[in-house]
């Protein structure tokens, strides 16, 4: 996982460096300045990071940060990991059909419901909590202007 | 003088200017707390409410809350691992780490001791600094300033991973992040660059959704793996141990304290740089600090002097960055380009005149700092196990909570649902850098300086042309940035060979 986490992003900002360099060739020179200064070393220090993580695949370099727990390996830790990506999609998706009025408290009450197993009367009453401290902090008080969703759009409700 | 100092005292302790010091400290406070809901946009949402007030009122209103949302920015960064303000990202990686091991009360002591601390140096050195500082900022033009940025790039990329490869890894997370930089419109030629015909791309990328997305992310998913609380099945005995050993800790590392409150003083008072850079390099310092490499191997897994040098940085910056704009009227960031237009709302003119005329009012603000900051911390204490007890909810709970407020405070950076995609590609940034073990500071920092970088280097070259590589500040700093790179290899070969003579 380490070494293939490692290796995925050392292409990845390999390709962005690479494709960077490549598109700022067209500007002129007071644009492209900088993205080449920058863009040219990042490539250079992207294709050694890789060819280190090819070359020497045990050598491990850990960062004086948070790592991800172990508690969990394997399939568990997969499925969990795609389980958590699927509730952040999910509700980006709930957001832009359903509007964050709506979509707020369905995910409360879908998460607590679904991956809590909590009852029906208390994911409800959390969701309520969660909705009302919502609306009256970012909606009265700061008055954050969110959008209806798009399938209000659609059916003319907005 | 004295007497100024002391009238300045007096007119923030008027029962009109006390309580819209209040007013201010409890927006300031629940800002601070929300995560995306920025102390910047805040202000200048609160500067029209100053019009009808005096100056000493309006000041601190105005200051009451700008001072605090770093101190309460902290109690997210610790609890969450959400950066509460962009500029506490850097309390994320020790504080919540140590929140993590059931330490979130000693984390919150620290990081709300080492805040005060800080703020009374800031206010210490806005205090002492005026008559003294036109010197040192004359003499930092664009070349010296852009060096500064590259010193701090250089400092926290070496520091922030162990061994030659994290050495590379972490030049090429602060490259990467100065390249991301570059996305939006190009301030000299007017170019869009990268923007892939996306009028949301052409102001740049907004830190906020960034710094949600690369921080946040990685905790979230971490937290649905494993199960269970932030602090996992620890005892709750410890969190409520915890906040007065926090405090202790503070001064236990005193000096360190006071030498990263110096640092935030010094990033504040040079303008374009800002407490998001000032927060990463005394983290950087704090790290350097360490006496082995047992103790260099606990950054970032919960050691408090991590949470002390970013802690006290963010708070001693508001003093520093109060001098250039009182004394020359040269804000040195965004908040204080609006606490600047206060000035005139005000009828003030900064100048000469702040130092002179009005050296009461100026002393006023000081002491807006220092109070807003005391009182914020003893309110915060009262709270403070309570708020500790959070880390023990079950993640069922707190993930959709968490959630919802990171959603909400990505979108609220441009109220546009680009923020959204913008925090959830950094987010997946952010999870292979943590299951790569990559660090994560160097990237920030370099995104965070990118745009300040380009403009000094550019105004440099075009100004002296290569000229500007042999002023003497220039030389000196490009020096520290090369010890700066080469001190954890230096560092390492000393230690090694420590133990063999032991050995």
């Amino acid at each position: 996982m380490h070494s293939r986490a490692s290796l995925i992003l050392g292409i990845c900002i390999m390709i962005i460096a690479g494709a960077a360099i490549v598109i700022a060739m067209d500007w002129p020179l007071k644009a492209k300045l900088f993205p080449l200064v920058i863009g040219i070393p990042v490539f250079c220090m992207a294709t050694a990071e890789v060819a280190w993580g090819l070359l020497d695949p045990a050598a491990r370099s850990e960062a004086m940060e948070f790592r991800l727990s172990g508690q969990a390996s394997g399939a568990t830790a997969v499925r969990r990991t795609l389980l958590a990506i699927g509730w952040l999609v999910g509700f980006f998706a709930a957001i832009v059909l359903l509007g964050y009025p709506v979509a707020v408290p369905l995910l409360v009450f879908l998460y607590l419901k679904l991956q809590g197993r909590e009852g029906w009367i208390l994911s409800g009453v959390f969701a309520g909590v969660v909705w009302a401290a919502f609306y009256a902090i970012f909606d009265r008080l700061l008055h954050v202007p969110f959008p209806a969703g798009w399938i209000a759009a659609w059916l003319g409700l907005a | 003088m004295i007497d100024a100092f002391l009238e300045g005292l007096l007119l923030v302790l008027q029962w009109k200017a006390f309580a819209f010091m209040l007013l201010g400290i409890a927006v300031g406070f629940w800002v601070g707390l929300l995560p995306g809901l920025g102390g910047v946009t805040t202000l200048a949402l609160l500067l029209p409410f100053i019009y009808a007030m005096k100056p000493v009122e309006g000041f601190a209103f105005l200051l009451g809350m700008h001072s605090v949302v770093a101190t309460t920015g902290d109690i997210t960064s610790v609890l969450f691992g959400i950066p509460g303000e962009g500029t506490t990202a850097a309390t994320v990686l020790d504080g919540h780490a140590m929140a993590k091991k059931g330490e979130a009360g000693r984390a919150l002591g620290a990081a709300l001791a080492s805040s005060l601390v800080g703020a009374i140096v800031g206010a210490a050195a806005l205090a002492l600094a005026v008559p003294v500082v036109r010197p040192l900022v004359l003499a930092f033009g664009s070349p010296e300033l852009f060096m500064i940025a590259i010193v701090g790039i250089a400092f926290i990329a070496s520091l922030s991973a162990q061994g030659g490869r994290g050495l590379l890894r972490g030049f090429l997370a602060g490259g990467f992040g100065l390249l991301v930089a570059t996305v939006g419109q190009d301030p000299q030629a007017g170019v869009a660059r990268y923007t892939f015909d996306s009028l949301y791309l052409w102001s740049g990328l907004d830190l906020v959704p960034v710094l949600i997305g690369i921080f946040a992310i990685p905790e979230i998913i971490d937290l649905v793996v494993r199960g269970g609380s932030i602090a996992g099945e620890m005892p709750k005995g410890r969190l409520n141990r915890g906040a007065l050993e926090g405090v202790k800790d503070t001064f236990r590392h005193f000096w360190l304290t006071i030498r990263c409150s110096l640092i935030g003083t010094f990033i504040g008072i040079m303008p374009g740089l800002g407490g998001a850079v000032a927060q990463w390099l005394a983290y950087g310092h704090a790290a350097q600090s360490v006496r082995s490499p047992e103790e260099r191997e606990g950054f970032g897994k919960g050691d408090v002097r991590g949470v002390l040098g970013p802690g006290a940085a963010n708070n001693s910056k508001e003093g520093g960055a109060l001098i250039p704009t009182v004394a020359f009227g040269v804000p040195g960031s965004s908040s204080m380009a609006i606490l600047l237009g206060g000035f005139f709302l005000l009828g003030l003119v900064p100048g000469p005149d702040m130092l002179t005329q009005h050296l009461a009012v100026t002393f006023s603000m000081v002491w807006t700092i220092v109070i807003a900051n005391i009182v914020t911390v003893v309110v915060c204490f009262l709270f403070l196990n309570q708020l500790a007890r959070v880390t023990l909810v079950r993640g069922e709970y707190l993930v959709p909570v968490i959630l919802v407020l990171i959603f909400i405070g990505s979108y609220t950076a441009n109220n546009h649902y680009g923020d959204i995609l913008l925090m959830l590609f950094f987010g997946a940034v952010g999870y292979l850098m943590v299951a790569g073990g990559w660090p994560r500071a160097p990237f920030i920092l370099g995104l965070v300086l990118g745009k300040i970088v380009e403009n000094y280097l550019y105004i440099s070259v075009a100004r002296y042309e290569t000229a500007w590589l042999t002023r003497p500040i220039v030389l000196v700093l490009m020096a520290l940035a090369i010890a700066a790179a080469l001190y954890p290899l230096i560092q390492a070969r000393r230690f090694r060979a420590r133990s063999e003579h032991r050995a």
